[in-house]
């Protein structure tokens, strides 16, 4: 049971984006996608998000091809956090978690109400529940979103039936210490619930601290995959980032690294 | 068997009477009129009936007492309830006046409604006369009006025409229209003696400035609003198109009155022995027609 | 537990219960509703008007009263609400199709292809609203199809605009030239179409068209979280289970069947449309649950209000229904927009 994908080529307007790409995201792991700007994360999370067909190769969502499953169907396994989510109409904070659950429309407004406090209570943002989305920070709205995914996730959570979260780049408007708080949610929920979380991450020390496994691409191909020690390897990040850089067994947390660029 | 027969004579009495006073009824004298149409008001007061009319329309721009009576709008998109308010007893509708709706629903609810014919003709004219004079229960007036205007009008077309080229010009939103066969407009120049120009056009169109180049009207006909409309006579001249005819050459330039120019209606005899006695459409007949 | 950064904007957004909105918006409508029903043109005293519609004609004014009072007021009245309802719930969806709080239905050519039909049904044939409602009908269908067909071709919703702008344009120099063609009766009646009047409102009429308009508008409701979804963004909204080919087209149908048969029916009338959905929004804010039902009480009140207007200021004229909309939609409108305040 996995959301993946096998040998995936795609191209997008003409040009060749992803080549031969084959990655897995398992429930109850965190997998961390990292590259250079342009090296087709993106499009990789959205082939995974079900947006963009497989050119070659196969997309598959617990076995079954992606592209021929219906949307509603995908919503209730999979949700997506897009990198800059644009909501310019005024609604309510509220209103905006609860629109996780517009994939189970079974459920009735009471379970609904409950998903969304708890979903905004494991964002660290309990308190925005009666403001207007517009009104916050940009900070404040990226964990507004996060909340939202949550629900996704959680809303009639069967435990043998794993959900998958894809997060694009879900910190870049957070300060240090929410950053950390997002991933470390994320990682606990990927654990305790047996969720399968891909984030996409520009730091390399956030991936190594808070991912299970890492794939590192390049140029839209797979340059490395594996456990942490295994990719980020200087060679590695030379190849895909051109940066020169220490790699460091970490000095505080036994088992994770630390990357030095130099 | 008396008893019977006593039933039958009495109901067939009943049912006299009752014939009777709706006849009676029907033929009472109307005197709350609503008049729909300029003609048609015109019509009504040239019938000296003008103080039964209680409303008309916009267009009811002649005489002058018309224009202070309540007016319901434009005739061709009239409200039921504005009419009604008027508490009408009879509404004189030229054929023209809409839509056809509101006229159905005015006599649903039990208004004397009697449409009279409104098309550019003399023929038209006549039957107007007598079907308003009919309405309003003065058919003597009627006839006499009609057979008054006959002879004016008669009077009128025997004075000498002119057989001149003239085009009729107005101008009511900005741009200037050409009046083309079939409209009122038209009816007058001919009646008059004249030659419209643009008789090969279908009603009211924009004044091609070429076609009237090629034409050559000798006399330019404008009702007075749209020369107001137009900036006065020097602009009307400056029209590309206009400042090149004879008509302009010649300082041929006629200016009427709206209902007089635009309607057909009982001052029809005027409009063309205004026409005719201008000097300068006298004499545009005489000259030759320009070569080419 | 942690601290919420300060907002950035000063303005703490405050927005007002939902059920008491709608229920306020409602007893308004009723209120307005009898407000216009019991005065116009002919007057009638209120005690007079009561003592009609409950026991009958016993006097003989009394026959004129009930007439008006029952055939030509009423249903007018309920024409203007449903009227006004439709608009507004229609425009409603356009702005979530397009997120973007100036769409209305226009934008997809129902408006001018109604136009058109009317237009060449006066120009054309011998007219009568026999002719021109059905033919208006037809016009905009065929309008809001064409203009669906080629928009899907382009991706996004940008296409569907594009090809709109398009159809109008072409609508536009299409009557241009019946336009021309037309004589100087059919130029009056043109123009008169074209600035809107709720004139033909009858029971007949409302049989058919208040019905319609409540069933296509309660399935309209039932998408709110389409419409929802819709704000987040296109690829949130596909994210969320909603697709969006399918949503476009729902929402697209959806507004040209309601739309269209009251073009046919009552010629053009802005503003309605485009203006009261902002309204609301400014009042409930953006979701559509509450959104769409608040803008159709809003919509009827406020066509029923405008309406009444039309009818009382130059009596015994009456003012075209899209004159006053537009004469009092357009300012007010500037005048919110000036003010600076949020969609």
């Amino acid at each position: 049971m996995s959301l993946r994908t096998i040998d995936l080529s795609l191209s997008r307007n003409g040009a060749r984006i992803l080549s031969g790409v084959s990655l897995a995201v398992e429930p109850g792991h965190v997998l961390g996608l990292l590259g250079a700007n342009g090296a087709g994360k993106s499009t990789l999370l959205a082939a995974l998000a079900g947006e963009l067909p497989a050119d070659g190769g196969a997309i598959e969502l617990d076995g079954a091809t992606l592209a021929r499953l219906p949307l509603r169907h995908q919503a209730r396994q999979r949700a997506v956090l897009p990198q800059k989510p644009s909501l310019s109409f005024d609604l309510g904070v509220h209103e905006v978690v609860a629109m996780g659950a517009y994939p189970f429309p079974e459920l009735d407004p009471v379970e609904v109400d409950e998903l969304a406090r708890a979903a905004l209570d494991l964002a660290g943002v309990p308190g925005l529940a009666p403001r207007r989305y517009p009104e916050l920070s940009g900070g404040e709205q990226q964990r507004v979103q996060f909340a939202r995914v949550l629900v996704q996730c959680q809303a009639r959570r069967v435990p043998g039936a794993p959900r998958y979260l894809l997060l694009d780049e879900p910190i870049s408007s957070l300060d240090p210490k929410h950053q950390t708080e997002l991933l470390r949610t994320t990682a606990t929920l990927a654990r305790e619930q047996q969720l399968g979380v891909l984030v996409i991450l520009h730091d390399v020390n956030l991936a190594a601290r808070w991912c299970d496994r890492l794939v590192m691409l390049g140029g839209g191909t797979v340059v490395a995959n594996g456990a942490p020690d295994a990719v980020l390897t200087p060679d590695n990040l030379r190849a895909v980032y051109e940066i020169e850089a220490d790699v460091l067994p970490h000095p505080t947390l036994p088992g994770r690294l630390l990357v030095l660029p130099r | 068997m008396a008893a019977s027969l006593l039933k039958i004579v009495a109901a067939a009495w009943a049912a006299a009477c009752m014939a009777a006073a709706a006849h009676a009824a029907q033929d009472a004298p109307a005197r709350r009129v609503v008049a729909l149409g300029g003609t048609v008001t015109e019509i009504v007061y040239a019938l000296g009936q003008g103080d039964r009319l209680v409303g008309n329309d916009l267009s009811s721009l002649y005489p002058e007492a018309a224009t202070k009576l309540p007016r319901v709008g434009y005739y061709r998109t009239v409200p039921v309830e504005g009419v009604l308010a008027l508490k009408p007893d009879l509404i004189l509708a030229s054929d023209q006046a809409g839509p056809p709706d509101a006229m159905a629903r005015l006599r649903e609810v039990g208004v004397r409604v009697q449409v009279v014919s409104d098309q550019p003709s003399v023929r038209s004219l006549q039957d107007r006369i007598r079907q308003i004079a009919r309405a309003l229960d003065v058919p003597e007036r009627g006839e006499q009006l009609a057979r008054s205007v006959d002879a004016a009008l008669s009077a009128a077309r025997a004075l000498p025409e002119s057989h001149a080229r003239s085009v009729l010009i107005m101008n009511r939103t900005g741009t200037p229209l050409g009046a083309g066969g079939g409209t009122a407009a038209s009816l007058v120049l001919e009646l008059s003696g004249l030659v419209n120009v643009l008789a090969d056009q279908e009603g009211y169109k924009p004044l091609s400035a070429e076609a009237l180049g090629a034409r050559a009207p000798q006399v330019i006909v404008v009702p007075r609003l749209s020369l107001d409309a137009a900036g006065g006579k020097q602009k009307l001249l400056a029209l590309p198109g206009v400042a090149a005819t004879p008509a302009a050459a010649n300082d041929c330039i006629v200016v009427m009155d709206d209902l007089l120019a635009l309607g057909t209606g009982p001052r029809l005899p005027q409009a063309i022995r205004a026409l005719k006695e201008t000097d300068c459409v006298a004499r545009a007949g005489q000259s030759p027609r320009p070569a080419g | 537990m942690s601290l919420a950064p300060a907002s950035r904007l000063a303005r703490p957004g405050r927005r007002a219960a939902p059920p008491a909105v709608l229920a306020g918006l409602g007893v308004a409508a009723v209120l307005v509703a009898l407000l216009a029903a019991l005065s116009g043109a002919v007057h009638i005293p209120l005690a007079d008007a009561l003592r009609v519609l409950a026991a009958g004609a016993t006097q003989p004014d009394d026959i004129l009263w009930r007439n008006v009072l029952l055939d030509i007021r009423l249903p007018r009245v309920l024409f203007a609400a449903v009227a006004g309802a439709a608009l507004a719930i229609a425009g409603a969806a356009m702005q979530a199709l397009f997120r973007n709080p100036l769409a209305e239905p226009g934008l997809v050519g129902i408006s001018a292809g109604g136009a058109l039909g009317a237009v060449s049904a006066i120009v054309l044939t011998a007219g009568g609203f026999a002719a021109t409602a059905p033919a208006a009908f037809a016009g905009s269908l065929l309008a809001t199809g064409a203009a669906y067909a080629v928009g899907r071709r382009v991706a996004g919703v940008a296409g569907l605009l594009l090809a709109g702008i398009a159809i109008n344009t072409v609508a536009g120099s299409l009557i241009g030239l019946l336009t021309y063609m037309a004589s100087d009766a059919q130029l009056r009646d043109l123009t008169f179409w074209s600035m809107g009047s709720l004139a033909g409102a009858s029971w007949p009429l409302l049989a058919f068209l208040a019905p319609w308009t409540l069933l296509w508008s309660a399935w309209l409701m039932r998408q709110w979280r389409a419409m929802n979804a819709l704000l987040l963004g296109e690829r949130e909204a596909q994210h969320l289970g909603f697709a969006l080919v399918t949503v476009r087209y729902k929402l697209v149908v959806a507004t040209a069947l309601i739309v269209g048969p009251l073009v046919a029916a009552t010629g053009g009338i802005g503003f309605v449309g485009l203006v009261v959905p902002h309204l609301v929004r400014m009042t409930l804010g953006a979701d559509h649950r509450w959104l769409l039902p608040a803008s159709m009480l809003a919509g009827a009140l406020a066509l029923t209000l405008a309406d009444w207007l039309a009818r009382i200021v130059v009596i015994p004229a009456e003012l075209p229904i899209g004159l006053v909309t537009s004469l009092v939609g357009g300012p007010f409108f500037l005048w919110l927009l000036a003010r600076g305040r949020r969609f």
